[in-house]
């Protein structure tokens, strides 16, 4: 059970706060304070996301979360789940980027009231409750444009003509009653590759990360089939609340009822068995002088299908005590900026591929009779992958 | 608009007008306003309680938004000013029976908040109400709301029938409040001293076909239900296992770990090794895929992991490539894999293992290069067929001389040499190179023993010691020791080379030290040395104990505790949560027919209670247990330089059951010199009498005599 919150801003003030139980001082910030520029002071290297997740004080576990600048603070005294404090620290920035369009300590205090409220009906009593922004939209409207000319219009929003919230309806994800003049539903097949590269150009550990980002505006209640031409190729797939887990054991196909927006249907990964498959290769060759070094790095490109690599950035983070830095490529341009270690960290795109080759088939829908426009992108990028020199 | 203007410091008087005014409002614009910058100026920590009157008046504005902010207003400041409440309680009445269902709710919910007698009263009979409400949204509230009452007044909660109308809402047709009662009534259970919740199989199997429909934080409270369902056949545990592994694929990580704990669980009351194998099978893709997310659930995650491994090695011994360390990964979060890698380590991977080491030992964050050397040196003593490369890779790593790597290799090459004693002696050589550069104890103190126990081996051992013997009194008390034991053996082995050392260290140790184990010690050898020869080497130099990594496995008792508290706040510090969380339930594993017999249990009882209760009087087990160790072959040098460090230790003493050096050494002088068991009994209960007791024992007598004696030996 969740506490308490702090949301905390870039210089450690507290910005939210938030007690569902008994009212902890706010020492335990300044505490906790205290605990991140000691970690930090550790080490040169040490970052903000060095520190540790959970920081034990004398009187509170201090479970914590860092995005964009800001820290989710949640101190507890009872023994909990510390995984549901992380999924749900996660959801409040989640929610507020569906709400406000973007997180900062600024954008909060714009719309305080808002997140306030939203906080009461994401929790009680410490229960994470609606974490939906379907449903939670039903109950603490978005301060959209619609809104903001009613209040000032002065039009009623008052109680007696306000609905019941349908989230309470079976699915808890999709709200009833929603509209669209064009019905479309976009899905977007995004593969990261997390690989680490030794220096002869083998990759000493390889593996795809898939997710289907969807982008459902259909009226109604849709009841949707998504199948594959190949989907023996994904390995182990995690999914949305909505899809019904026995079509795909039996059948392998996506059966669901949509929410309404943006959502991800499903996450997969696919492990990648040699070399061959990795789109890029980047071959690195250092030579250390007494007084300097030479860095010879060759990228080249291998199967892709003949669609273009993008966006290819390559990070060499060198030792803080280097003074000075040329650096010249052959494409594109470099930048010189000092850090620390010998690894190369690598970043690309190719739009059109899906480094599984995963592929839609057909995506057939149920319970409506509108013809939906149906749209897919697949895209591959670098997620985590390093080359190690 | 902005809510950000609503920030600066309002003025009370101002506000107060501003709510006030008699202007004309249409809807409610501006008192919605004025209310915004109260809560504002609220949430900031300046003291708004003084508007209390004005801010209740606007209770009863049929605006939803503006009931929100009152009662906001009331939860803040109602603790500290219960009057404020009683004004409330009126409109409270109405809000309850409002027919607007949100209306409803948001009454109930906050009128839990507000903990002030008078309120709660006004609470009882309106929640009972709203528990049977035809609204589910009302009813999933009231649910919760019993949880909260449940805290301020247990006592109420379990006599008014709350308990029975929970009960009852576990059948809801609406899966959420079925996940909110099922919350509820675990909470109140793991608090209540009366009550202890309890599942039988055909409760459960409704539950879990409301997991299938219910939101992704029901399914974790109704799964975390399922940990007290007792299977009384082992065909009940199979099928309740079956019928949550779907929630394995979960995209919400808390889901899938508390489904993991369940899986995990429900395997102890399976019976057949096929069923159990093929849940295994099920758990590994889920764990890895936890790994995928934000390094905060991957630390959660790994931590896990960790536990869940020793109980079951099957899963994840083919995967170890997720666990390789990433440059940019956090420290924690390489650290916990680094953990992992050692445990899956095996014949089949130990190549790769070794080779990721070795990377990670040129890295430069200096806690995990540690680490990673240590692993090395840990590979070697726990795959033998690896040692010969591991000790290689070890000598690389000396030579880059770096500091800190020359000295955590040293620590571990002891307990290679310990492991394989004359086979790698052939690197000595490499090692004393380095002896200037020793500025930790450990380090110190490892090398030490190296030269001790190699005295007859390393030509200038005598010079080496004599040099560390330099700096003898500014020592710590770990090198001090591993400079006694190892100038005694020295003297054993080579007694020309060591006869100038040995009196000057035990005089040291007698006479100028104040440590009471370095004393005890110095005054064993010398009685040792001056009374028998042939004792003192027997004991001196007996044969020690076997080393393996094996004692790395955690005590299985407190494992399996721990197994039950999977994905959570215990599971990551990985200590029994009744250790340091005050008033928890402790979990145990509660006998069925069902229950398989848990292989650390062979001798005892499987009333769990037994363990738990041992656990909790640790002081009292560490005592029975440190008689236990008693050997025969007591190993003089073990308790100084550690001989057991942090991983490697001897396969005698599990870990949390292992005495601190200072004991240890107490132990083994105790022995030696004295042998009496009561007197060894009655130190270990009261300390001080100990020292002025050695002094008269053991103290004077030989501190007179034992220089003549001992030179008397060496002719």
């Amino acid at each position: 059970m969740i506490e308490s919150l702090f949301v905390l801003s870039p210089t450690g003030k507290v910005i939210i706060e938030k007690h569902w139980h008994e009212l902890i001082p706010r020492r335990v910030v300044d505490f906790f304070n205290d605990q991140v520029s000691k970690a930090m002071a550790e080490g040169e290297d040490v970052t903000r996301e060095d520190v540790l997740p959970i920081i034990a004080s004398p009187k509170y576990q201090l479970i914590n979360v860092y995005r964009d600048g800001l820290t989710y603070l949640s101190p507890v005294t009872k023994e909990v789940d510390p995984m549901m404090v992380f999924e749900f620290l996660h959801r409040i920035p989640d929610i507020m980027q569906e709400y406000f369009g973007q997180v900062s300590e600024t954008v909060i205090k714009e719309n305080f009231v808002t997140v306030y409220q939203l906080l009461e009906e994401m929790m009680d009593d410490g229960f994470p409750l609606t974490t939906e922004p379907n449903s939670l939209k039903e109950i603490v409207p978005a301060p959209n444009i619609l809104n903001k000319v009613i209040t000032t219009m002065g039009a009623t929003t008052s109680v007696s003509t306000r609905k019941m919230p349908h989230g309470m309806s079976n699915l808890p994800w999709r709200k009833a009653g929603v509209k669209y003049n064009s019905n479309e539903i976009f899905f977007d097949i995004v593969e990261e590759i997390d690989a680490i590269v030794d220096s002869t150009g083998k990759a000493v550990s390889c593996e795809a990360h898939g997710t289907i980002q969807t982008n459902s505006r259909l009226s109604g209640m849709p009841d949707l089939t998504l199948s594959f031409v190949n989907p023996r190729l994904v390995d182990d797939c995690s999914f949305h609340q909505s899809v019904r887990f026995n079509k795909w054991e039996s059948d392998k196909v996506l059966s669901f009822v949509p929410p309404d927006g943006h959502f991800r249907l499903m996450s997969y990964r696919v492990n990648l068995p040699s070399q061959q498959n990795l789109p890029i290769q980047v071959k690195p060759s250092i030579n250390v002088g007494a007084n300097g070094a030479k860095f010879d790095i060759t990228v080249s490109l291998r199967n892709t299908d003949g669609k273009p690599v993008e966006n290819v950035v390559l990070t060499l983070p060198l030792h803080k005590s280097t003074t000075t830095l040329t650096a010249q490529c052959n494409v594109g341009h470099s930048e010189a900026a000092a850090n620390a270690g010998y690894n190369i960290g690598v970043e690309f795109l190719i739009n059109s591929h899906s480094l599984s080759g995963l592929k839609v088939d057909v995506l057939k829908l149920f319970n409506e009779s509108y013809k939906p426009y149906k749209g897919v992108r697949t895209m591959t990028k670098a997620g985590r992958y390093q080359v190690r020199a | 608009m902005s809510d950000a203007k609503f920030f600066q410091r309002g003025k009370i008087q101002e506000l107060r007008l501003e709510l006030n005014s008699d202007k004309k409002d249409r809807n409610y614009t501006r008192k919605k306003q004025t209310l915004k910058k109260i809560v504002a100026n609220m949430t900031m920590g300046n003291d708004m309680s003084s508007l209390h009157p004005d801010v209740i008046a606007c209770m009863s504005i049929p605006v939803l938004e503006v009931k929100k902010m009152v009662y906001l207003f009331l939860i803040n400041y109602a603790k500290a000013k219960p009057e404020m409440a009683y004004e409330a309680i009126q409109t409270f009445r109405r809000d309850v029976e409002d027919p607007n269902p949100l209306i409803r709710a948001l009454a109930i919910r906050t009128m839990g908040y507000i903990h002030v007698d008078k309120v709660t009263a006004c609470l009882i009979q309106p929640l009972r109400h709203c528990m049977r409400d035809q609204d589910p949204y009302v009813r999933k509230t009231a649910a919760v709301c019993v949880a909260k009452l449940f805290m301020q007044d247990r006592h109420l909660v379990e006599n008014a029938g709350f308990i029975d109308l929970l009960r009852e809402m576990l059948v809801d047709s609406n899966p959420s409040v079925v996940a909110n009662a099922v919350a509820a009534l675990t909470e109140i259970s793991e608090r209540s001293d009366h009550i202890q919740l309890q599942l039988n199989m055909s409760i459960a199997s409704k539950l879990v076909t409301a997991l299938n429909e219910c939101s992704e934080w029901g399914q974790t409270y109704i799964l975390e239900s399922l940990m007290f369902v007792v299977p009384q056949e082992p065909g009940d545990a199979e099928m309740l296992a079956e019928r949550i592994a779907p929630r394995l694929q979960h995209a919400n990580s808390a889901v899938v770990l508390t489904a993991v704990k369940v899986i995990v669980y429900l395997m102890n009351y399976m019976s057949r090794e096929e069923d159990i194998h093929s849940m295994c099978k099920k758990l590994s893709p889920p764990l890895v895929t936890l790994l995928s997310n934000g390094p905060e659930v991957q630390y959660v995650g790994l931590r896990n992991i960790l536990l869940v491994i020793q109980k079951h090695p099957e899963i994840l011994k083919n995967d170890i490539k997720i666990f390789f360390c990433k440059y940019n990964d956090p420290i924690y979060v390489k650290m916990a894999k680094l953990e992992i890698m050692f445990r899956l380590a095996s014949e089949h991977n130990v190549e790769q293992v070794l080779s990721e080491l070795k990377e990670y030992a040129t890295e430069v964050d200096v806690d995990f290069v540690r680490k990673a050397v240590r692993s090395i040196g840990r590979l070697a003593v726990k795959i033998e067929s690896t040692a010969q490369r591991c000790v290689e890779a070890l000598l690389e790593l000396i030579q880059t001389k770096v500091n800190y790597v020359v000295q955590e290799s040293i620590v571990v090459i002891k307990d290679i040499f310990r492991k394989y004693p004359n086979q790698y002696e052939s690197i000595i050589g490499v090692l004393c190179e380095n002896l200037d550069n020793l500025d930790e104890p450990e380090a110190k103190a490892a090398m030490i023993w190296i030269i001790g126990q190699y005295a007859d081996r390393i030509e200038n051992s005598d010079e080496l010691l004599d040099d560390f013997l330099y700096t003898f009194l500014e020592e710590t008390v770990e090198v001090q020791l591993a400079l006694l034991t190892a100038t005694v053996k020295l003297f054993i082995k080579r007694p020309t080379a060591g006869q100038d050392l040995v009196p000057k260290v035990l005089k040291w140790a007698t006479e100028e030290v104040d440590n009471p184990d370095l004393r005890d010690r110095g005054y064993i050898y010398w009685r040792l040395l001056s009374t028998d020869v042939a004792a003192a080497k027997a004991v001196v130099l007996s044969e020690k104990p076997h080393i393996s990594t094996e004692t790395d496995n955690m005590d299985p008792v407190l494992l399996e505790e721990l197994l039950l508290h999977i994905s959570s706040l215990s599971a990551i510090y990985h200590k029994a949560p009744t250790t340091f969380i005050p008033h928890c339930k402790p979990r145990f594993l509660i006998p069925s027919p069902a229950l398989r017999r848990q292989n650390y249990n062979a001798g005892r009882s499987l009333q769990h209670q037994d363990s738990y209760s041992s656990l909790q009087n640790s002081a009292q087990f560490q005592q029975s247990q440190s008689n236990n160790m008693r050997s025969p072959r007591s190993d003089g040098d073990d308790g100084g330089n550690g001989g057991l460090d942090e991983f490697v230790s001897s396969p005698k003493q599990p870990q949390h059951q292992r005495l601190s050096y200072h004991e240890q050494s107490f132990e083994q002088v105790a022995e030696a010199s004295i042998g009496n068991q009561e007197y060894y009994e009655q130190k270990i209960n009261a300390e001080n009498p100990y020292r002025t007791d050695t002094g008269a024992v053991g103290g004077s007598q030989p501190s007179k005599g034992g220089g003549v004696d001992l030179m008397s030996f060496d002719l």
